[in-house]
């Protein structure tokens, strides 16, 4: 064996510039994969922690009956009675670091010229930003406690309307005894998120300003909860998987929703994300197959008299066959560790400086994946193990054939061969 | 009886439709340490036989034994099998391999034997390549060496495993005649000094002077076989 790895080894190094290029060429793939996967890695998980930071928390706590007619906003199916013992099992839950409440309703904005829909958000000013990151997206102020005269709407929402931080503002809206109400209110914040949701038709507003112009008395529909943050988003799901269950057990009448649960059209993007990525990486790896397979291939016909030789001199089929091989391994291995340590250079400069979105794509890019801002790299140690196992695995396959073919050759005519 | 018995070999090539006989019912008996040259013109069928005999080739009919065994069906492992422990081939053309230095190429017979130790390999290698003369070239590799300087190595290679029989196509054709020389005169030196078997073919005068029994091939059949003192 050993004789036969120097010959490998050494005809590897007698050809550098063949075996430089299939090694680059499955280093290329590997290295493109490995940066790929690590954006979309981040992606998936900024656009995760977009859903859970801007609209459904860890953890969404409702009442059956408003789960059921959530599409209308409906102000009458409030957990009131259930709120103060659910809060009291949700201080004893491990994990829960903040919780607050939310309500939302249906109503319409206009500037006198034009009215647009609108989705409306009632908040805790305090507790909201305790459990949502709206403030880092806001232009303009945020609300004080007691603020009765005052919204915070969308950004693009505004730029529609054509209004301003400063302006007057008419929202009409059922108060929760379905009567219709109208009222002005001054433009205290813009907001320009990564959901086009809250930026097209969000309107914000405190249970101060609702109790008046809803007459909501203070109504909640939902109980927003944060859990501890965490890296590893499969740990961080079973954390909040393991909350729900115990709610859930504990409140059966209520309806208890995990981000995942909510967030199933980001999930579901998210898996066909990684879908695409790994038809991509297939195309790759069949390039670098046909790569591997030529040098061998090249490599074998270039050889044949030395084959003739040491058949001749009694090597046994089988062990030409492995020499072969063995070339394409080598070849495999060496463009496999390239492939791992450019990418892994590469993916170091993505999780640190990261890129940022407008620069692959803009504002499609934004409305696509949800995220807006610099995007991170993550690492995936466990993709990047298969990859370069997959690097390895590739090369050796191809060098395959074209060694089986070299053990074939029959010795006269090997000899003969000029 | 003798080392190599064949027995009324023929061997027929396909030329298309064709079938060209490059043999024909050849019988053949080489004793133990025999300098046997085999000579006849081009086409005359030198190459095949030294083929067939080596095992390289089969013949389309009759049979070659070696020490009493028939060779005809064996497998193709048991063939290299036959090859590793019996034979040696001196190649007109050297076939070094160019990636091995002259040392690794002179082991290389002992490393596919798999029968000996790392420096007992070495030991031997050393000592067969101080005996062709090239003592000072053991880390040379291939490209670095003379014609007749690679084909002093290709002996050494053949005579290494200390072989029974060696089997050398055309071995001075591509040296010129002080080269030539040299290299008759290391082979001549180890038959006589191991007794070692050697059937070359050959179109070269000076191989044929020194030969102890020479075999005529025409057409592909025996036209002469005479022994010399």
């Amino acid at each position: 064996m050993g004789m036969i790895l120097k010959i490998a080894l050494r005809n590897i190094g007698r050809h550098k510039r063949r075996t430089v290029l299939s090694a680059i060429t499955i280093a290329a793939g590997l290295m493109a994969f490995i940066c790929m996967d690590s954006l979309l890695t981040g992606v998936d998980r900024m656009s995760i922690d977009n859903l859970i930071n801007l609209s459904a928390g860890a953890l969404k706590v409702q009442t059956a009956a408003y789960e059921k007619e959530k599409d209308s906003f409906p102000l009458t199916f409030a957990l009131d009675s259930a709120l103060a013992p659910l809060a009291a099992s949700l201080a004893k839950q491990k994990g829960v670091r903040h919780v607050t409440p939310r309500t939302q309703f249906l109503g319409q904005l206009s500037n006198y010229e034009e009215t647009v829909p609108v989705v409306g958000t009632v908040i805790d000013p305090a507790a909201d930003t305790l459990v949502f990151g709206l403030k880092p997206c806001l232009s303009g102020a945020y609300f004080g406690p007691d603020n009765i005269r005052e919204i915070i709407i969308g950004k693009q929402l505004a730029q529609d309307l054509g209004v301003g931080v400063g302006d007057n503002i008419t929202l009409y809206a059922l108060t929760k005894y379905d009567s219709r109400n109208a009222d002005v209110f001054k433009i205290a914040g813009l907001l320009s998120t990564a959901d086009p949701g809250i930026n097209h038709s969000g309107v914000f507003m405190t249970y101060a300003a609702a109790n008046d112009f809803l007459d909501l008395e203070n109504s909640v529909t939902e109980l927003d909860v944060a859990i501890a943050k965490d890296n590893s988003l499969p740990h961080f799901s079973r954390t909040v998987q393991g909350i729900q269950k115990n709610l859930q057990r504990d409140f059966p009448s209520l309806r208890v929703n995990t981000f995942l649960d909510l967030g199933a059209g980001v999930m579901e993007l998210t898996r066909a994300k990684r879908a695409s990525g790994f038809i991509i990486m297939g195309i790759i790896l069949i390039i670098a197959v046909v790569g591997i397979f030529n040098t061998v291939f090249m490599s074998v016909y270039e050889r044949i008299r030395e084959i003739g030789v040491l058949r001749a001199h009694g090597m046994r089929p089988r062990d030409i066959s492995t020499m072969f091989v063995l070339e394409g391994v080598i070849t495999g291995l060496l463009g496999s560790a390239l492939g791992v340590a450019t990418g892994s250079l590469l993916n170091m400069q993505l999780v640190t400086a990261g890129i940022p979105m407008e620069k692959i794509g803009g504002s499609i890019a934004t409305a696509s994946y949800g995220v807006a801002g610099t995007v991170y790299g993550q690492w995936n140690i466990p993709a990047m193990t298969v990859v370069f196992l997959l690097g390895i695995s590739v090369a050796t396959l191809a060098g395959i054939i074209p060694a089986r073919r070299a053990s074939k050759i029959q010795v006269t005519e090997a000899l003969r061969f000029t | 009886m003798a080392l190599l018995d064949i027995k009324n070999v023929t061997k027929e090539y396909r030329k298309g439709d064709k079938s060209v006989a490059a043999l024909n019912g050849v019988d053949l008996a080489i004793e133990k340490g025999e300098f046997l040259s085999i000579v006849g013109p081009s086409g005359s069928g030198k190459s095949t036989l030294l083929n067939i005999v080596g095992c390289l080739d089969t013949p389309t009919s009759g049979s070659v034994l070696y020490n009493g065994r028939e060779l005809g069906g064996l497998t193709e492992r048991q063939l290299s099998d036959y090859r590793r422990d019996n034979i040696a081939f001196i190649f007109q053309s050297y076939n070094l391999i160019p990636v091995l230095t002259v040392q690794e190429n002179v082991e290389l017979p002992l490393v596919i034997e798999r029968k000996y130790s790392k420096s007992d390999m070495a030991r031997k290698a050393v000592a067969v390549i101080e005996s062709v003369g090239l003592g000072t070239m053991a880390d040379r590799l291939p490209r670095e060496l003379s014609g007749g300087q690679e084909q002093r190595v290709a002996i050494a290679r053949a005579l290494v495993k200390d072989p029974l029989v060696v089997l050398a196509d055309e071995p001075t054709a591509n040296l010129d005649s002080a080269t030539a020389e040299d290299v008759i005169s290391i082979m001549q030196r180890m038959n006589t000094d191991r007794a070692t078997t050697f059937v070359f073919s050959t179109h070269d005068l000076r191989m044929e002077r020194h030969a102890k029994r020479i075999v005529t091939l025409r057409d592909g059949a025996i036209e002469k076989d005479e022994r010399r003192q």
